[in-house]
């Protein structure tokens, strides 16, 4: 094979590899122009918060799908990232965007400090989602109750991660802006999980995952690898957080309490696919659009969306992105009529 | 400050603590004996106070209504261990706890939906009581009563588990499922009667708190947490531990309520659970 041909063929090998997220943001980028009609901020607000939910979606993916550890406090670290920026740029005077790393380091540390402490002292799925869930609740607390720094319940007005030139360069409204900036995040962090899978990081997840024992056996450093998911994911949702604060002009304990985060992305996990690439994506713009729909049933909505997650759980845990290459591969008409006889038997 | 005054925040804080005893034995049961931490038992404690004033007026006493509404929602206990629970048991090992949180966290957003369209309101449910007066120290009508009455089911719990068959049955099933099947124990009918045990004293705890605040709908989750929180740091599997873990939260929030404030308290409540889980993980496990 000469040299050209081979280069070909590495190209070829990393355009295949990278299709996938390609058509992905491609369908992103065009969907505004398809969703959003002339100057209804409505709409372009749903988008936004779309990509928000799926951002945080794609990090509980890595941390709870590879290494088995169940963030229960999504919430607490979309609010510390929220908190964090916000707070900083009122009192240091810089601009708000060059806090936001700031805002992915400190969730970040949390979430290292978590995954190490946890890993180190051997807790099992269940014990990490307590001790998570309670961290979830004492931040929730904190939030509401250091009203002199958070202003309370009250919250904090937030606009200051406006993108206006991009605005003005789009000729769009502020959220549509908004809207491009969190693709190219879900972009990089499309690419960032496709490039993490395939690499050592990957294989030691798999590892862990099927036998934290055996993992340890072979020289896979658990605690190593579960810090480094948990970091991660942690700094992702840190960084989204000022993001989401500014889509909704607002911060409020409220945003970030369990019910209002945390139990919708572990939902668009579910339903998506867990351990997949575009699964978290799916789920969060399937579960954002079924959210508004539901918006007709009035006050039933909550309990709606409720008999769907049992349902979801209880029926339909492989999630839509595996489902969908089941099909694809013409594998349904075996193994999904099996696993739902297994289920009712 | 005065003695009086001291002690009569201790035994509020006493009552507090057995209301968390009796909501920390609800978790304790289904967790220890069949892995699934019900998220949803603090739902089962509003709808039963729901329940007993919707009925109250029908009926010639509060008594009575609340005897019907416990009556209640151990049927709706019942129906939902034997459809929703019943798939979750088919599972094993750690997929099982983890569909156990799903599944009745599903449920409890579920029940939640349908309360907050028929019942959006607070609820207190109508009672009478004796206030006693010793010493100086006095106590609230609704402090007598939840005295009474928790420890009165708190020790019939104690007693069934210790002396009767069934409660017998039911800590082996508790210890070792494998072993209890090979006595001749039906694991699934002790669960079903468990977790029918579990929301009824969910249920009891809704109504006794509400003679002293007022329930909504948002006060569900609230109650599951605390739930959690009790049942944690006195030992999943352990009833005796649990109640003393419940007295002794009890203690700590309502002495916290009235030295550093609500919020603090809250704070300190979850550092306990925080620090109980990382001393001791394997007891959860």
């Amino acid at each position: 094979m000469s040299e050209t041909a081979a280069e070909d063929a590495a190209l070829d090998g990393i355009v295949r590899e990278y299709r996938d997220i390609g058509i992905t943001l491609a369908v992103l980028a065009v969907l505004p122009a398809f969703v959003v009609e002339a100057g209804m901020t409505y709409q372009a607000r749903l988008l936004v918060l779309f990509l928000t939910f799926a951002s945080l979606t794609i990090a509980l993916n890595v941390v709870f799908g590879h290494t088995n550890q169940l963030f229960l406090f999504v919430g607490a670290l979309t609010g510390i990232g929220a908190y964090t920026t916000a707070l900083l740029a009122d009192s240091l005077g810089v601009s708000a965007w060059l806090l936001v790393p700031v805002s992915g380091l400190v969730a970040g540390s949390i979430g290292l400090l978590v995954s190490y402490v946890s890993a180190r002292r051997g807790m099992t799925v269940i014990v990490i989602a307590i001790l998570t869930l309670a961290l979830q609740l004492a931040f929730g607390e904190i939030f509401v109750g250091a009203r002199d720094i958070t202003g309370g319940s009250t919250g904090i007005p937030f606009r200051e991660l406006e993108v206006e030139f991009l605005a003005t360069a789009l000729g769009e409204t502020g959220q549509i802006a908004l809207y491009y900036v969190l693709l190219a995040f879900v972009g990089a962090l499309l690419v960032g999980y496709r490039l993490m899978m395939n690499s050592k990081y990957g294989f030691a997840f798999k590892a862990i995952r099927q036998d934290e024992i055996a993992a340890e056996s072979v020289g896979i450093d658990v605690v190593k690898y579960k810090s480094i998911a948990g970091f991660a994911a942690a700094a992702v949702i840190g960084l989204v957080g000022p993001l989401y604060a500014q889509s909704e002009g607002y911060i409020l304990p409220s945003m970030f309490a369990f019910q209002s985060i945390d139990v919708l992305v572990l939902v668009m996990l579910v339903l998506g696919g867990m351990r997949t690439l575009i699964g978290p994506v799916v789920g969060a713009g399937v579960i954002i659009y079924v959210n508004e729909i539901l918006q007709d049933a009035g006050q039933w909505r909550t309990a709606i969306l409720g008999g769907l997650l049992i349902a979801l759980f209880l029926y339909f845990r492989e999630g839509i992105v595996p489902k969908v290459r089941e099909l694809r591969n013409g594998e349904l008409g075996v193994s999904a009529p099996g696993s739902v006889l297994d289920r009712l038997r | 400050m005065e003695a009086t005054a001291l002690i009569e925040i201790a035994i509020d804080g006493i009552a507090r603590g057995l209301l968390f005893a009796l909501l920390g034995a609800g978790i304790t049961l289904v967790f220890g004996l069949g892995n699934v931490l019900n998220l949803s038992l603090g739902v089962f404690s509003v709808i039963t106070v729901v329940a007993g004033v919707a009925v109250v007026p029908y009926v010639p006493n509060a008594v009575v209504a609340a005897v019907l509404s416990l009556g209640f929602v151990a049927v709706l206990g019942l129906s939902i261990d034997r459809t929703l629970l019943s798939s979750v048991y088919r599972s094993n090992g750690e997929e099982r706890i983890l569909l156990g949180i799903f599944t009745t966290l599903g449920l409890a957003i579920l029940l939640d939906g349908i309360l907050y369209v028929y019942y959006p309101l607070n609820y207190s449910f109508p009672y009478t009581g004796l206030s006693l007066s010793m010493g100086g120290v006095s106590v609230r009508e609704s402090t007598s009563i939840i005295l009474l009455v928790s420890s009165a089911l708190l020790l019939a719990l104690f007693v069934f588990l210790r002396k009767t068959y069934l409660g017998k049955a039911a800590r082996t099933v508790f210890q070792d499922e494998t072993g209890a099947l090979l006595c001749g124990i039906d694991p699934r009918a002790i669960r079903s009667l468990t977790f029918v045990l579990s929301v009824v004293l969910a249920g009891v705890a809704g109504i006794l708190w509400s003679t002293q605040s007022a329930i909504s709908v948002a006060t569900g989750f609230e109650l599951t947490i605390f739930a959690i929180i009790v049942s944690i740091v006195g030992g999943v599997r352990n009833i005796e531990g649990t109640i003393g873990a419940g007295v002794f939260l009890g203690l700590v929030i309502t002495f916290g309520n009235f030295f550093v404030g609500a919020y603090v308290s809250m704070v300190i409540l979850f550092a306990v659970v925080v620090t109980v889980l990382i001393l001791r993980p394997e007891e959860i496990a």
